[in-house]
């Protein structure tokens, strides 16, 4: 302070102060940038795990074993291969032994160990695909056990790691493209799981949840918006729409247990039932989003349209409707993507049964992708980790192309009044 | 013929009367075009006569076959139940799994019997099923064909088919919008329903306010005072409401704070998304990640400070992923908030010499506290219902402990658990979870309600 008592804000007590100020004031912006970054970190090192795991699952691992048929044939009747009955008259015919006879010839005393158990399922198929190899000698890739899978991707045992290094000196190991993990359904044996029938099970459950959800949402939007009277009733009705918007999905599962299952007694474990229960939980965000893009088409169109002598139906199916068409897809297709990744309420209708064939209809026992991940991510075998993470990739990849392909109807296709 | 076919039978009648009905109101537009000029033109466009027929041909005939979808199962058992082959045993189950063998058999699901019984009752089975086939396809036609044809009757220039078609129309969206009070009360009546029968084998009392849960040994024992909900309650607070808020509120609310009054549009326009993606991330790819990634390294962790009692299903690894989750509900809540506070506060803040962050936390942040309130309790409400995460991160032993390393169990998780094994429906055991499924839907409703109202107020306070 000088003589006439006012403050000196060129003083060294204010400039310190002021210091101390800025100072503050950039440590409050670092810790914004630090929350900032710190939930993009999140969300990276979330991404990277799964696809740092799951890229693996792609892949398998092969060994070649080399069968002499000529020297020890199989035991079988050349005549059962060609019609449907070949898988039965293969799985007679002692595959298996043989396989584990050439792979201890050519390996040596573990060299049956080496091969997954399932493997002869491999030389089944290719013989059932040519029965001329039956004729001579042939070699065949077949799956890896675990073990040597796990080597070979650089995880597991050093026991196995030595074996995988051995088979790979001798040119008889290779790592492929696993077709069957996107063409198979589950399977207790991580090298012979795949992920089509729980896919299958997701597109049948997708399809009865948008048949149901989006008309019933849309046509009670389309009321809400334009013709419900201020009433009572409709009160309830948003009071309803609003609640079932934030109930815990679980609950909806209980529901479909109590009422689908209990009540009407539709089939356990089907595609229909999941369908009905997830469009339920479905409605509410497509009502939500669909009143939001109605409610943004200016009334001009409207009065325009009355104007002209249509009646109140005709202008909003042929005016409003087309109008808030994009805004309300972009809105279906989030919904639909938070049911495509919702387990929860599946688990409780029983979707969540050992399914290793595809659904073939809509009551067919199914299960669908988040509930085969939850599955498997219950699995001891150490296998099932990679499958685990892959599914993960294949789910998230569905998820990012349905949001992207909202993002894109946004940017293309919505105006601004 | 089966119930579809006749649907489709029934609808291509109307596809017909649509057609005919239009062609002859376009002849009939068309003579009066010429004829009389304008002032003679009926009433509403052909199409309309069209959508007027087919709607009287289907909707009365589908309304029937719902119903007798519905009903005819039981009318063909009880036809088989009357006739002599149907000598049965009366033990309700035995009797029910040769009454659907028979079925299957009758309908060729089956290829061969496994019960003599089943087989001799199979040929009943397909006589009454194809009589009352045979009744349902008859009573549809009449039905689709005397509607179709009264309709078609009223095919006339000035017939007002608009306006019919139009109250269809509207009776239609009358009735999409009452399912969404229709699942509302399905939910409080199934709860409400299975609720009651539990409470009348256990105290509700018990129920709300025991300390012990084990509901496995409840049913082994068939004692009724092991379902104290206490322990889940507090596991359920301890993860939801603390654990995942304690990560959840700081980052999202700071997140929210950056990106609305120091990023620039291009950091904003990215990382806006990259936040909302955090939500958008199914919960079962979190608790896997939890489960997998967090959970081990947790315990490694707390194993190595020394904390006693570090579990590798711990409290910690659910509360922390569940919080990464709920980081965007509150960021876009509070975005929200901030962002509605009238900017006239915000400049005279900074035109009185404050910083910028003593603006925004001496003025911004109280002026949207409201907002920020409602969006935390909204979020809260979405953690409490949470099921993934906890199913696969946290564990089922029922403790009630504050450290966070130890494991406890939530609600959801006992629901799931109790819900997913092979019991009968009756048990205490499996209505139990409805009951907590009464608890957690009365709690998540009273938090939207409270959220839901603190935003509207504050709202209604700046506008």
């Amino acid at each position: 302070m000088n003589r006439l008592g006012l403050t000196d804000w060129n003083g060294p007590v204010m400039r310190r102060r002021l210091a101390r100020r800025y100072a503050a004031e950039r440590r409050f912006r670092l810790l914004g940038l630090g929350a900032v970054l710190l939930s993009a970190a999140f969300l990276a090192f979330l991404l990277v795990s799964m696809i740092g795991q799951g890229a693996t699952g792609f892949l398998r691992t092969e060994v070649r074993v080399t069968l002499d048929f000529k020297a020890a044939p199989l035991l079988i009747d050349r005549a059962a291969l060609a019609g449907r009955g070949a898988d039965l008259a293969l799985a007679n015919a002692g595959i298996p032994a043989h396989l584990n006879a050439a792979a201890t010839t050519a390996y040596g005393g573990e060299g049956a160990g080496y091969l997954s158990e399932n493997s002869w399922l491999d030389v089944r198929d290719a013989v059932r695909d040519d029965p001329a190899l039956l004729d001579g000698k042939a070699s065949f890739w077949v799956a890896a056990a675990t073990a040597i899978d796990l080597a070979a991707k650089g995880h597991g045992t050093a026991e196995a790691k030595a074996a995988y290094a051995k088979l790979k000196q001798a040119g008889a190991v290779r790592k492929t493209f696993n077709a069957g993990f996107l063409t198979r359904s589950n399977s207790n044996d991580p090298t012979r799981a795949g992920i089509w029938g729980a896919f299958k099970g997701s597109l049948l459950t997708m399809i009865v949840t948008l048949l149901l959800a989006f008309p019933i949402g849309v046509l009670s939007a389309v009321y809400l918006e334009e013709y419900a009277p201020r009433n009572r009733m409709t009160d309830l009705i948003e009071v309803s729409i609003n609640n079932l918007a934030a109930v815990p999905s679980i609950i909806f599962g209980l529901l479909g247990l109590a009422v689908f299952l209990n009540t009407w007694q539709l089939p356990r474990s089907a595609a229909l039932v999941g369908g009905l229960t997830l469009a339920l939980m479905t409605m509410p965000v497509i009502v939500i989003a669909a009143r939001n893009a109605i409610k943004s088409v200016p009334p001009s169109i409207r009065d325009a349209a009355l104007g002209v002598g249509a009646s109140p139906v005709q202008v909003v199916f042929h005016h409003v409707l087309p109008l808030a068409l994009p805004g309300i897809l972009t809105g279906t297709i989030i919904g639909m993507a938070r049911a495509l990744g919702e387990t929860a309420p599946l688990l409780m209708i029983g979707m969540r049964a050992f399914i290793a064939t595809p659904p073939d209809g809509f009551t067919d026992p199914a299960t669908v992708l988040p509930v085969q991940i939850f599955l498997w991510s219950d699995e001891v075998s150490r296998g099932f980790v990679e499958k685990t993470s892959a599914a993960i990739v294949v789910l998230l990849a569905f998820l990012l192309a349905m949001n992207g392909l909202a993002i894109y109807l946004r940017n293309r296709f919505e105006r601004r009044w | 013929m089966s119930v579809a076919a006749i649907a489709f039978l029934v609808i291509g009648l109307g596809l017909i009367g649509w057609l005919s009905a239009r062609t002859r109101a376009a002849r009939f537009a068309a003579a009066a075009d010429t004829a009389a000029g304008a002032a003679g033109r009926p009433h509403s466009l052909p199409f309309y006569h069209g959508w007027y027929v087919a709607l009287w041909a289907t909707v009365p005939a589908l309304l029937f076959l719902a119903v007798w979808g519905w009903t005819s199962p039981a009318l063909v058992t009880g036809a088989v139940l009357d006739t002599p082959a149907a000598a049965l045993p009366e033990s309700g189950i035995e009797r029910g799994a040769l009454l659907a063998e028979a079925r299957a058999l009758a309908q060729g699901k089956l290829a061969g019997a496994f019960n003599d019984e089943a087989a001799a009752l199979a040929p009943a089975y397909r006589a009454a099923q194809a009589r009352f086939d045979g009744i349902a396809t008859v009573l549809a036609l009449i039905l689709a064909f005397a509607g179709g044809a009264y309709a078609f009757t009223r095919v006339r220039p000035d017939f007002r088919a608009r306006t019919r078609v139009e109250r269809a129309v509207m009776a239609t969206l009358l009735v999409a919008s009452l399912i969404a009070i229709l699942t509302t009360v399905g939910i409080v009546a199934s709860l409400l329903f299975e609720s009651w029968r539990f409470f009348s084998m256990v105290s509700p009392v018990d129920f709300l306010f025991g300390l012990r849960w084990s509901p496995q040994s409840a049913v082994i024992a068939g004692q009724t005072n092991q379902f104290g909900a206490i322990p889940l309650f507090w596991g359920t607070i301890f993860i939801g409401a603390i654990i995942a808020m304690v990560v959840a509120i700081p980052l999202g609310l700071m997140s929210a704070v950056y990106l609305t009054q120091y990023a620039g549009p291009r950091l904003r326009a990215w990382m806006k998304p990259a936040l909302e993606m955090l939500a958008g991330v199914p919960t079962v790819v979190y608790g896997y990640f939890a489960a997998l990634t967090v959970a081990p390294a947790l315990r490694d962790f707390a194993a190595a400070v020394g904390i006693p009692g570090a579990s590798s299903e711990s409290a910690l690894a659910a509360g922390v992923v569940m919080g990464i989750m709920i980081i965007p509900f509150v960021s876009s809540m509070a975005d929200d908030s901030i962002t509605a506070v009238p900017a006239a506060m915000r400049d005279g803040s900074l035109a009185m010499g404050a910083t910028q962050s003593e603006t925004i936390r001496k003025v911004l942040i109280p002026a949207a506290l409201p907002g920020v309130v409602g969006g935390v309790l909204l979020a809260v409400s979405r953690a409490i219902g949470e099921t993934m995460i906890v199913v696969m991160a946290a564990g089922l032993a029922a403790n009630l402990t504050a450290n966070p390393f130890a494991s406890v169990t939530t609600v959801t998780t006992q629901i799931v658990q109790l819900l997913t094994g092979d019991q009968e429906f009756d048990s205490a055991k499996t209505l139990a979870a409805f009951a907590l499924g009464l608890v957690l839907f009365v709690i998540t409703l009273l938090l939207n309600i409270v959220a839901l109202r603190v935003v509207k107020k504050y709202r209604e306070a700046y506008e």
